[in-house]
């Protein structure tokens, strides 16, 4: 009789192969984490709780103070009024356009989204500078409304929420469009034109179909371009200058023209926790909308 | 058109986007010397000026340096998280990659704060150290995310048939994965070469006398100068970022590197 074959090693080796694999590839992440670790967990919760001489119930009394002074809470009502009329005008111009380039199958389709997602490459200095050019004192819109008759001396248009509102539609609109881009597209064309055959018309197709089945990449937009409008520095500091603080200008100002730690580590705080407020609202938004 | 509502919309989007960066094309070519509209006249002094600008061209290189090193980096470091997250046997996967990711959710002005307030003030790092380390950071989530989508489509039973041949681990990784990473590769490093040379939030708080990025120049010229230089140095920077598209969408496809959208 042939002798039964040991499955025992067998059954070992390959146990300790995993373990093995599992220790190489945590060796794989090392340098990455310690870069990760020293050079941005450690300083950003260093920065928001510990800074230098500072004790962290300084930052606390500053936070309390922000929210209950009423200049502060002038900034943050700002920075989150301006970020939400952003939001809201970035989606309802983005996703038309986004629907349009998904569904009209031209040649010319491919250039308007190429020419949407060319300017996130463009640097942001050079985007809003073209604001300054324009809502300028002596600049092209000014000298418009004058030429026309329509007022007799150029209006103030820089450094008005006008200003920070269009350089941040601006910089945020090609986000809004890709993100809805994608949930369009992902949308079986045969549903709209089922609907469309049933009887339904264009707007209760667009209401009852579309925007149900986009709602996550329209969510994902909007957070996008709310997070993305609470942190951006450039246009608030071209087009807002001192006249209109929002928080972003306002850290830097705590940072670098004060060095005041407390306050600046109190504006970061309530930034970061916007920021994440926003996130979290958003995922979580998008789980309930994946399990109903 | 038959839906004039979505046309209104679109023409208005496309506007704003637009616009402005015309604006600033048509400024550079005045021949006066303030922003004004309509421009007084067409010269070319103004890409003269902004090229005989020693702090621009100082900045513009010290940028490219650094976008340059802090890609490189970010990949070396980046690439080897990649692989540990889609091949190793790790517990926890989806943890790690959110801690790689993470520098994407924190506002960058916040990082820019900390690394200028830890590393610059509180243990004396120069601010060429202390850039390198706060932009490698931050592409470092491109660096693993980018690459880890082109692994993702790749099937990991031809390492292990490379290996089961008898390749070793670094030959198999040379010949057979790395060839599968090459387009991520590529799409991750123009990604944040492109995002390096522009950033301002983070770069903003570590300016020093030495080493200085050239976005962050530009605007502390704006706001004391209101010349068409700017608009000049803009215009040229345009160009660069044309030319960049045309060779991003000549080999991966520009919409998929910058916008994520696979066509």
């Amino acid at each position: 009789m042939e002798p039964v074959p040991q499955p025992v090693p067998h059954k070992r080796t390959p146990l300790r192969k995993d373990a093995d694999i599992s220790r190489k590839s945590a060796f794989l992440l090392v340098p990455g984490l310690v870069l990760l670790v020293a050079g941005f967990l450690i300083p950003s919760a260093a920065m928001l709780f510990a800074p230098p001489d500072v004790p962290t119930s300084k930052i606390f009394a500053r936070l309390g103070e922000m929210l209950t002074d009423s200049y502060d809470l002038e900034v943050i009502g700002r920075t989150v009024g301006l970020a939400l009329a952003v939001t809201i005008i970035c989606v309802v111009l983005g996703f038309p356009i986004a629907y349009w380039l998904a569904r009209s199958p031209s040649r010319w389709s491919g250039v308007f989204l190429a020419v949407a997602i060319f300017p996130l490459m463009l640097s942001n200095v050079v985007r809003t500078f073209g604001w300054l050019v324009i809502l300028g004192s002596k600049g092209a819109l000014g000298q418009l409304l004058v030429q026309l008759g329509i007022v007799d001396v150029a209006p103030q248009l820089l450094y008005t929420k006008l200003a920070i509102v269009l350089g941040l539609t601006q910089l945020f609109l090609p986000l809004a469009i890709i993100s809805c881009y994608s949930a369009v597209a992902q949308v079986d064309p045969g549903l709209d034109d089922a609907s469309r055959g049933l009887g339904g018309s264009r707007i209760r197709t667009m209401w009852n179909i579309v925007i149900p089945l986009t709602m996550p990449g329209i969510v994902v937009a909007a957070t996008l371009v709310f997070a993305g409008s609470v942190t951006a520095y450039t246009t608030p500091y071209l087009l807002g200058g001192s006249s209109q603080r929002m928080l972003s200008t306002q850290l830097f100002n705590y940072a670098s023209t004060t060095v005041d730690w407390a306050s600046a580590s109190a504006t970061a705080l309530i930034m970061t926790v916007l920021v994440f407020l926003v996130s979290g609202l958003s995922s979580l938004i998008g789980r309930k909308g994946a399990t109903s | 058109m038959k839906r004039p509502i979505t046309a209104a919309l679109a023409v208005i989007g496309y506007v704003i986007m637009i616009v402005p960066i015309i604006f600033v094309v048509a400024t550079a070519f005045t021949a006066g010397s303030t922003l004004r509209f309509p421009p007084d006249g067409i010269s070319l002094r103004w890409f003269d000026e902004a090229l005989g600008y020693e702090p621009f061209i100082e900045a513009a290189i010290s940028s490219l340096e650094l976008a340059v090193l802090a890609t490189a980096l970010a990949l070396l470091l980046g690439v080897p998280v990649t692989l540990a997250i889609h091949r190793g046997k790790l517990p926890g996967k989806g943890l790690v990659e959110g801690l790689f990711l993470s520098p994407l959710i924190v506002p960058e002005l916040v990082v820019g704060l900390a690394l200028f307030q830890q590393l610059m003030v509180g243990l004396g790092l120069d601010n060429f150290s202390t850039l390198l380390v706060g932009h490698t950071a931050l592409m470092l989530p491109y660096a693993v995310r980018v690459t880890g989508a082109s692994l993702a489509l790749a099937d990991p039973v031809l390492e292990e048939a490379a290996r089961g041949l008898g390749a070793s681990p670094l030959r198999a990784f040379f010949n057979v994965t790395l060839p599968v990473l090459r387009p991520g590769i590529f799409s991750a490093g123009l990604l944040s070469m492109v995002t390096s040379v522009n950033n301002v939030p983070l770069s903003l708080l570590l300016q020093g006398r030495d080493f200085r990025t050239l976005p962050v120049t530009m605007l502390d010229y704006v706001q004391q100068s209101y010349d068409p230089m700017v608009a000049a140095a803009s215009t040229l920077i345009l160009a660069a970022t044309v030319v960049i598209a045309v060779i991003a969408e000549r080999t991966v496809g520009f919409a998929k590197i910058f916008g994520g959208i696979n066509q």
